[in-house]
């Protein structure tokens, strides 16, 4: 720390501006676990199931982009070398987004409709490990149908640096953000605010009586799992813009990470998983101004303190166990 | 009746096929060499993780051994190439190094390219008496585990020294930034060497980052460096991370004066079209270039592209340069003698590969130079050569 202040040299930065910096790295990572997250708190938070394969649907959220534009001939990876790679127009961008929404909120039941519904009356430890196995299936099948190898992603949007006076991200890192924000905003007004949101915590809260009240369990077990896999999706794609090279196994941390988001911020709770997104990516690019290599370390150890003094995560409801 | 048929005709092709194998064997002797054809061994991957390596190493070979036999063999000899996948796994690279040591007896064997493989296979070859050349194992305990064992191409030490050598002396950079992959030896391995060297010319390390196997995303890591802001990025990483970390070091605003610099893990045909002109001006320390001038490289890059319809990478130049180097030890040996094979290829002296031109050291490793290419355009281009004497 003491030779980080002392090396910082007129055309470098102080201290305090590269930690501003990390903080502004940080919530751009966060978003996109927050987006993750909220697939495995809205769950858990309806069927007190970890839907261990969530990760997945956001890899293949990646992949259902990727082949339609490769098929509208969107690709880096041709095979005349002589190719240049064509420019993508919005509204195609916008087009990949929705195909991938759509494809993914489709799987998502899929999943829901044959791994979990034929277990939801048996043991949670049955269903949790139908979870792995489904996660296991859709990470081989995707090395199988995919190829190990990673792919190059189209340039969605050209990347450059945006000044934002104390900061500097990335223009494809503030559109992560943004979109992050106004998807989670939409998420909690429709939760709070619409028939199917009500019926949804009407199913978290008990979900005996809310059938008894003539509520659509299943149908609204299955809008669930859409929508936490149409956050999913929007998570790949904005990475892969982002982060342009996509492969089969790259649901596997990002899964774990944004599980650990979810449990920090309360499992159940969806502005927690936004919180706990937000604060674990941020905690892991403050750590990383002093030692990159021990980022993730230090980062999960908070975690772990955070947990001991509030086991039910930050905005958990403590003490809600069903009987 | 049927039955007893088809008991009889298996029988009779299992007898033939048994006295088939056994002939075969018997003419071999020891020496691997029968009255007009040499046998040579050759194990590498073409199945698994790093089938690409074994694949593009074996047609190098292929091209080699065919080129030799059209033009008459090794000393009138036709080389018999015996071949077998090593699967990409430890376990196989054994069993087929028994293969080729105990069934096939070859006189010299050719491989490995992973050196995890390198290493399970050279205990074979090294309690039969067979001398074994590795292609581009660089992992400097490979060409220890005996004195029939030997390599061709050069290792990370001294990869990592000349890139440091490179960015202080010819590009005139003072302050390096590393950014390393924790989990990978390689990595690891040349960002030390690198670092070290780099500091003992006078040079300064002002940011030494890591991440983990499997990031992608690199902004702390940027941003770190970017606040300490150096002459020039040091990348000691493979080309998929590389193409991904050139275009965020760009995206948050490092500029082009700020080359990158990595070593052979950049190449590959995936490096341009994934980095998307992020690596624009930057360099990497290679086994060779395709586009070098010289009549010799010129003509394999062309026999090359002619039979597979692609230009060879290094793993393909170096499968070709192992045969010839082969040859040559053979040719110098005068006879078709494991030891006194083993003894010509320990002393071998100036050898014009198309990988460059080099001499087997005490240690029997390659003392042979790297040639730094600079990215321009879709191109590797060859802009200098470190020796080995211009580290040391």
């Amino acid at each position: 720390m003491l030779e980080l202040l002392a090396t910082a040299e007129p055309g470098g930065t102080s201290l305090a501006q590269a930690l501003l910096q990390q903080v502004a790295n940080g919530i751009a990572k966060g978003s996109v676990y927050a987006l993750i997250a909220v697939g495995y708190t809205m769950v858990y938070g309806v069927l007190q199931l970890i839907n261990f394969a969530h990760g997945e649907v956001y890899m293949l959220g990646a992949y259902f982009s990727y082949y339609p534009a490769k098929w509208m001939g969107y690709t880096t990876d041709p095979e005349d070398p002589t190719f240049v790679p064509a420019k993508v127009p919005l509204y195609v961008v916008g087009f990949l987004f929705v195909c991938s929404m759509a494809c993914c909120a489709f799987l998502g039941m899929l999943i829901e409709r044959f791994a979990y519904r034929p277990l939801r009356n048996s043991s949670r430890l049955a269903a949790l490990i139908t979870a792995i196995g489904v996660s296991l299936l859709l990470q081989n099948g995707g090395i199988m149908l995919f190829k190990a190898d990673p792919r190059g992603f189209p340039t969605l949007i050209e990347q450059s640096s945006v000044d934002l006076g104390l900061v500097a991200l990335t223009n494809t890192k503030i559109i992560i953000v943004v979109v992050a924000a106004v998807m989670m905003t939409g998420l909690h007004l429709f939760v709070q605010k619409t028939r199917p949101g009500a019926a949804m915590r009407a199913c978290s809260f008990d979900m005996r009586t809310a059938r008894l009240m003539g509520v659509n369990v299943d149908g609204t077990i299955g809008l669930t799992f859409a929508i936490g896999s149409i956050m999913a999706a929007v998570a790949g794609v904005l990475v892969a813009m982002d982060q342009p090279t996509i492969d089969p196994l790259m649901g596997l941390m990002a899964g774990l990470k944004a599980f650990v988001a979810a449990v920090l911020g309360g499992i159940g709770s969806i502005p927690g998983a936004a919180l706990g997104g937000l604060l674990l990516g941020v905690t892991e690019s403050v750590v990383g101004t002093f030692s990159t290599t021990y980022a993730e370390a230090v980062a999960f150890v908070l975690l772990i303190l955070v947990l001991l003094v509030k086991p039910s995560g930050l905005l958990g409801k403590s003490g809600r166990e069903k009987v | 009746m049927r039955k007893a048929l088809i008991l009889a005709i298996a029988l009779s092709v299992l007898f033939f096929t048994a006295i088939g194998c056994k002939d075969k064997g018997n003419e071999a002797g020891g020496s691997g060499a029968t009255e007009d054809t040499v046998k040579l061994g050759l194990y590498v991957s073409t199945t698994g993780k790093i089938a690409t390596f074994g694949t593009d190493t074996k047609n190098g070979v292929d091209l080699a051994v065919e080129e030799i036999n059209k033009a008459g063999g090794i000393k009138g000899k036709t080389i018999d190439l015996r071949f077998y996948d090593a699967a990409s796994k430890a376990e196989e690279a054994g069993n087929v190094a028994t293969k080729l040591a105990t069934q096939d007896k070859v006189l010299v064997a050719m491989g490995e390219v992973a050196s995890g493989l390198s290493l399970a296979a050279a205990p074979v070859f090294e309690q039969n008496g067979i001398p074994m050349v590795s292609p581009s194992s660089t992992n400097p305990t490979v060409t220890q585990q005996g004195k029939n064992i030997f390599r061709i191409c050069f290792l990370d030490d001294f990869q990592g020294s000349a890139c440091a050598v490179f960015a202080y002396k010819e590009l005139g950079k003072r302050k390096a930034a590393i950014i390393r992959n924790q989990d990978d030896p390689y990595s690891t391995g040349l960002a030390d060497y690198f670092r070290l060297k780099f500091k003992a010319l006078g040079g300064e390390i002002v940011a030494d980052e890591s991440y983990k196997e499997g990031t992608k995303e690199f902004a702390s890591q940027i941003t770190n460096v970017k606040a300490k802001t150096p002459d020039i990025i040091f990348l000691p990483c493979y080309y998929n991370d590389v193409a991904l970390l050139s275009q965020q070091i760009r995206g948050q605003g490092i500029g082009d004066d700020v080359p990158m610099l990595g070593g052979d893990g950049w190449e590959s045909a995936n490096l341009i079209p994934n980095s998307k002109g992020a690596l624009e001006g930057s360099y990497f320390g290679n086994h060779y270039s395709p586009e070098d001038p010289s009549e010799h490289v010129q003509a394999f890059v062309k026999g090359y592209k002619a039979k597979y319809n692609t230009a060879p990478s290094s793993l393909a130049a170096l499968g070709y340069d192992v045969v010839y180097v082969v040859k040559k030890a053979i040719e110098e040996a005068g006879e078709f003698d494991r030891a006194k094979v083993r003894d010509a290829l320990a002393a071998l002296k100036d050898f014009k590969g198309v990988t460059g031109t080099f001499s087997i050291d005490e240690h029997r490793d390659a003392r042979k130079p790297i040639s730094i290419l600079k990215i321009q355009g879709d191109k590797f281009l060859p802009v200098k050569q470190i020796q080995p004497q211009d580290v040391k």
